[in-house]
């Protein structure tokens, strides 16, 4: 099994991405209005915007190239702690690819995804049942290695983790949030859906569709 | 992206600062911060960097700002961020990761400190001059006093019983700790949770105590946690997860506990050397039990109590200066000697800020308990607590608390109010001066200093009150128990603790045969001092009062060769008017029956300012504006004493000195001031006028100096440490700071040398003194030593012993050796092989002097 993901499929991705940012902006700013600071939507949409010019004004050659660009222009960009994260993410990624790697197997993208997850809980130092985007991406990422190892294909593999990353997303309603401002609410946070989790549901979302 | 904001920058002198970055979601909250801490800067240079917001309304942070902000603001001095929450935490911490020039990393310090109340204390301390840690540790306390004020329990959250039973996170740890939880390790542990937003309490499984708070240095020793017992941590609030992992993780490391602290007992009671010491710093033997400083006690009747605000205010005030006062001995001694040794201060700092203790106070202030009272109150209550614990060890912990806590009560009561505990030998980390002069010589035989220098201010004031004193002994010293049997030679540097009988009799034989030999000189003292191949060397004496002066007369002394006339002008609001000073002036000279007092003029710069002498802050005063450069800056001052001089002068041998001449035109400037103050009558025939010669270009470029002057007279101190760049007061560096370092003898030598059948050259640092230093002074040409009053007599038997001749070739032997150590092996060779004809040599001079 050697497909090679091509650097489109990446720019692909991260266009996905935006275009659903852009579209549940709102539903993501209401997710933080309950328990947060209501800027989660128009953050990661500033975000997003903003790295997709990016790309627009020049493609990296390759998917390493090209997503540490997108991940130093969030970090610029977003303005809350999704910047640092969801930077870090894209930077941690970009590295695990490399920057000058032409090719890029399935495989390799699984690795870049698990040194996104490591950059996440270095920065964010979240552990599992926090309420955080850890919860709907550790999964994810698992999801995805488990496929692989079944000799499945990436976009098999990466259906198998949007549908992980929903579930992971679905399960931080109940969770006690432990982390960042929602914390701050303690008891009053159960009951609502971790916005940075929801958006790495999208993300997920846009990785699974930019690979079928 | 980021506003650049340099608060009143000549950025030369910004860049020896510690630089600080704000980061925070709002521009607008940043730009406000900063201009609240620039009012406490008083105009003083301090880079202060702003990345916040991600434009003028857009709130957000930016690691890559942050970066570029901690790459303007970074210098040698460092860089401490200043943040708000959330993101610009995360952000920092990225833009740590996104530095290219990783040895920038390591200068950056990320403050837990919440940003507006950590901002201004951080500007304050950088501003000051503090180093990177100090700066943080300033910032880290800002919020303290506010915490204090209101009361709260604890920084952070006050738990409701009910969200304890919710949300408490529960982890169990055993003492792996040899001595159990004391002080150091409580410590450590309660500056790890106070940097958490959690609240943590910790209950001793094994024996049932607690629970306590963990943010609490004094209750948690309380807890009498052992080594082997086992000590629930608790904790709720929105980190108390990694509260709990850290203080978990932190107990397996035994709170960093150094190792061989694990294994041994404290402060193993042995006067090993450190970096540079024991050193010599004034001569003398002594033997004695240790003896050590402790308050008067107070009686808080003296001090009553007035408004509860305003007394809460002074304990405030004074807890912030003790604080103070420790981060800088604490930082110190971590340089000099490493982490370990420092971390003693931490606990010490821990109890200043312990919410629990302060809390206390306020609690006692608030129905009308003053200060004083207060302040005593709570700390007896928390020693009282410490020294019923079971433990030995933790037990004797309770004197780091008498200790801090009199410190503060020194503090509030304005008292120098140390004093020994009983006769025998002081030993102390160091002595201000004040406490120095007031040493009760009924009771201290001799001194050792944990830390200072032989050029210290104490260690010139031991010798003028001519007490033994070993300095720079190290921190170990202070762990001798108090009543052990020292003994130390002032001469050599030597320490021996528990002597043997037989070494007390040698070095007791060595000081009687001393004390014979002073005698003999102190016969000989008021006669002049000539060489053995009949050069006359005078040798005059140091002074700073009238009182001085009638010391200095019985002493021996051929004339006053330097008058510190500072002591008219410190301790005042108002300068001394002519009157006053001619009184004082014309008393010295009475009590000099007719002898020569050269008067220097006012010698002060900015680091003790005068109240009627305003001058702007100065980064280095030592570099800045001082002696003749401020007075001729403040005509009026300089006029009127050079006219109460000048009366003098017109019916007693007077001279006067101008004190930090570097230019010819500073004396030329000087002198026209000198004609306007002598008035019609002209300059007064008797008065000569000369300059110091202290700044290495003064001494290089003599020659355009000689025609503005009588007399020269070289501060060999300040000399030594402008040429060396050592600081004399700095124990680190003592060492360097020696005047015979060949580097300091070459500049002496210029002089001498353009000098020589023009004008007189003295010396009047410590070095006139110094029997080492001595014969290479007379060999250079220098023809008058002003010393202390009480070492007159001992320099002039040292004078009477050299031979001019000799000494000039041993002089210009000297001038090609590399360091001072080597100029002092070669004199003491020398004296040893002259040692016969030296003996005999006394004599010969004594048959001199007396025929």
């Amino acid at each position: 099994m050697s497909e090679n993901v091509t650097t489109a499929v990446f720019e692909q991705w991260v266009r996905g991405f935006a275009d659903l940012i852009a579209a549940n902006r709102e539903h993501l700013t209401e997710l933080d209005a309950a328990i947060g600071d209501a800027d989660h939507g128009s953050n990661m949409d500033r975000g997003m915007k903003a790295a997709v010019a990016a790309l627009d004004e020049s493609r990296p050659p390759t998917a390493g190239a090209l997503l540490t660009k997108v991940g130093m222009t969030l970090v610029s960009t977003v303005g809350g702690a999704s910047g640092p994260l969801f930077g870090t993410f894209f930077m941690r990624m970009g590295g695990s690819l490399g920057a000058t790697a032409e090719t890029v197997s399935a495989g390799d993208v699984a690795a870049a995804l698990r040194a996104g997850l490591g950059g996440i809980v270095d920065r964010g130092k979240a552990a599992p049942g926090d309420k955080t985007m850890y919860d709907a991406l550790a999964p994810a990422v698992e999801a995805l290695e488990a496929a692989l190892t079944d000799q499945a294909t990436l976009a098999t593999g990466l259906k198998a983790a949007r549908d992980a990353a929903a579930a992971g997303r679905d399960a931080t309603t109940p969770m006690l949030a432990r982390k960042g401002r929602a914390s701050y609410l303690g008891e009053r946070s159960v009951g609502h859906q971790d916005p940075g989790a929801a958006s790495v549901a999208l993300l997920l979302d846009a990785a699974a569709d930019a690979a079928s | 992206m980021t506003e650049s904001t340099s608060a009143n920058a000549p950025a030369t002198d910004a860049e020896r600062r510690v630089g600080l970055i704000v980061v925070s979601h709002s521009r607008a909250l940043a730009l406000a911060a900063v201009t609240l801490a620039g009012e406490m800067l008083h105009g003083r240079p301090l880079t202060i960097e702003v990345a916040a917001g991600l434009d003028d309304t857009t709130f957000g942070t930016d690691a890559v700002s942050i970066m570029q902000a901690i790459e303007r603001a970074d210098s040698p001095a460092g860089v401490v961020v200043l943040m708000d929450l959330g993101s610009a935490v995360l952000s920092a911490e990225l833009a740590l990761d996104l530095l290219q020039d990783s040895s920038i990393r390591d200068r950056v310090t990320l403050s837990p400190a919440p940003l507006v109340e950590g901002l201004i204390v951080a500007a304050v301390a950088a501003a000051g001059g503090a180093s990177r840690e100090e700066v943080a540790a300033e910032a880290r306390n800002a919020v303290m006093g506010k915490a204090a004020h209101l009361s709260t329990p604890e920084p952070g959250v006050a738990p409701e019983p009910e969200d304890q039973a919710q949300a408490a996170i529960v982890g169990v740890f055993p003492v792996a700790n040899p001595h159990g939880l004391h002080a150091r390790p409580a410590a450590r542990l309660v500056s790890e949770v106070r940097a958490l937003d959690a609240s943590v309490q910790l209950r001793n499984l094994t024996t049932g105590a607690g629970p306590v708070p963990a943010a609490s240095l004094s209750r948690v020793a309380t807890l009498t946690a052992l080594h082997g017992h086992e000590v629930e941590v608790r904790a709720t609030g929105p980190q108390a997860q990694e509260a709990v992992e850290h203080v978990l993780a932190l107990a397996k490391r035994r709170f960093d506990e150094p190792p061989e602290q694990v294994s041994a007992p404290p402060a193993p009671p042995r006067p090993t050397p450190s970096r540079s010491g024991p050193l010599a710093a004034s001569p003398g033997i002594a033997v004695g039990p240790v003896r050590r400083l402790a308050a008067e006690p107070v009686d808080p009747a003296l001090h009553p109590a007035g408004e509860p605000a305003q007394e809460w205010r002074r304990v405030l005030a004074s807890v912030a200066a003790v604080r103070r006062e420790i981060e800088h001995v604490r930082v110190l001694t971590e340089r000099e000697l490493g982490p370990d040794q420092a971390s003693i201060f931490d606990a010490h700092l821990s109890l200043l800020t312990d919410t629990e203790l302060l809390g206390d106070v306020k609690a006692r202030i608030r129905p009308g308990t003053g200060a004083v009272a207060a302040w005593a109150g709570s700390l007896a209550e928390v020693e009282r607590q410490w020294a019923e614990l079971p433990d030995p060890y933790l037990r004797e912990r309770a004197a780091d608390v008498r200790a801090v806590g009199e410190q503060v009560l020194q503090a509030l009561t304005g008292q120098p109010a140390r004093r020994m505990t009983g006769e025998g030998v002081l030993v102390a980390s160091d002595l201000t001066p004040a406490e120095t002069a007031g040493l009760d010589l009924a009771l201290v035989t001799g001194v050792v200093l944990a830390q200072g220098s032989p050029t210290s201010h104490a260690a010139i004031l031991a010798r003028a009150r001519d007490i033994p004193v070993v300095v720079a002994a190290g921190p170990e010293v202070l762990g001798i128990p108090e009543g052990r049997t020292i003994l130390l030679d002032g001469a050599t540097g030597a320490l021996h603790l528990d002597p043997a009988p037989e070494l007390i009799e040698e070095y007791q034989r060595r000081a009687a045969e001393a004390a014979e030999q002073r005698v003999r000189q102190v016969a000989l003292a008021d006669h002049p001092a000539v060489s053995r191949d009949g050069t006359r060397i005078l040798v005059a004496a140091n002074l700073g009062s009238v009182s001085d002066a009638r010391a200095a007369l019985a002493a021996g002394a051929d004339g006053a060769g330097l008058v510190r006339t500072e002591f008219l002008f410190l301790d005042r609001t108002a300068a001394p008017d002519i009157n006053e000073q001619q009184d004082q002036y014309d008393s010295i000279a009475e009590a000099m029956e007719g002898r020569r007092i050269t008067l220097r003029t006012l010698d002060v710069g900015g680091d003790k300012p005068l109240p009627y002498l305003p001058m702007p802050p100065e980064a280095n005063p030592f570099l800045g504006q001082r002696g003749i450069r401020l007075s001729l800056r403040n005509r009026d001052l300089l006029r009127d004493q050079m006219a109460a001089i000048c009366h003098t002068a017109r019916h007693s041998p007077t001279s006067i000195m101008l004190p930090m001449v570097s230019t010819p035109d500073e004396l030329i400037e000087a002198r026209q001031v000198l004609v306007e103050a002598a008035g019609s009558s002209g300059l007064p025939a008797g008065l000569h006028i000369g300059t110091m010669i202290e700044v290495p270009s003064a001494a290089l470029k003599i020659e355009a100096l000689l025609p503005y002057v009588d007399f020269v007279s070289i501060g060999t101190n300040d000399l030594t440490q402008y040429t060396l760049a050592a600081e004399r007061g700095n124990g680190a560096v003592a060492a360097l700071s020696d005047a015979l370092d060949p580097g300091v003898l070459r500049l002496i030598d210029h002089v001498c040398r353009a000098a020589s059948g023009r004008v007189d050259v003295a010396v009047c640092g410590e070095a006139a003194s110094d029997e080492l230093a001595i014969p290479i002074l007379v060999g250079l040409g220098v023809r008058e030593l002003s010393v202390s009053p009480p070492a007159v007599a001992r320099v002039k038997a040292a004078i009477r012993q050299l031979d001019v001749e000799h000494c000039a070739s041993l002089a210009g032997q000297a001038l090609t050796l590399p360091g001072a150590t080597d100029v002092r092996k070669l004199v003491l060779a020398t004296m040893a092989e002259t040692q016969g004809d030296a003996e005999s040599g006394t004599r010969t001079g004594s048959g001199v002097a007396t025929g």
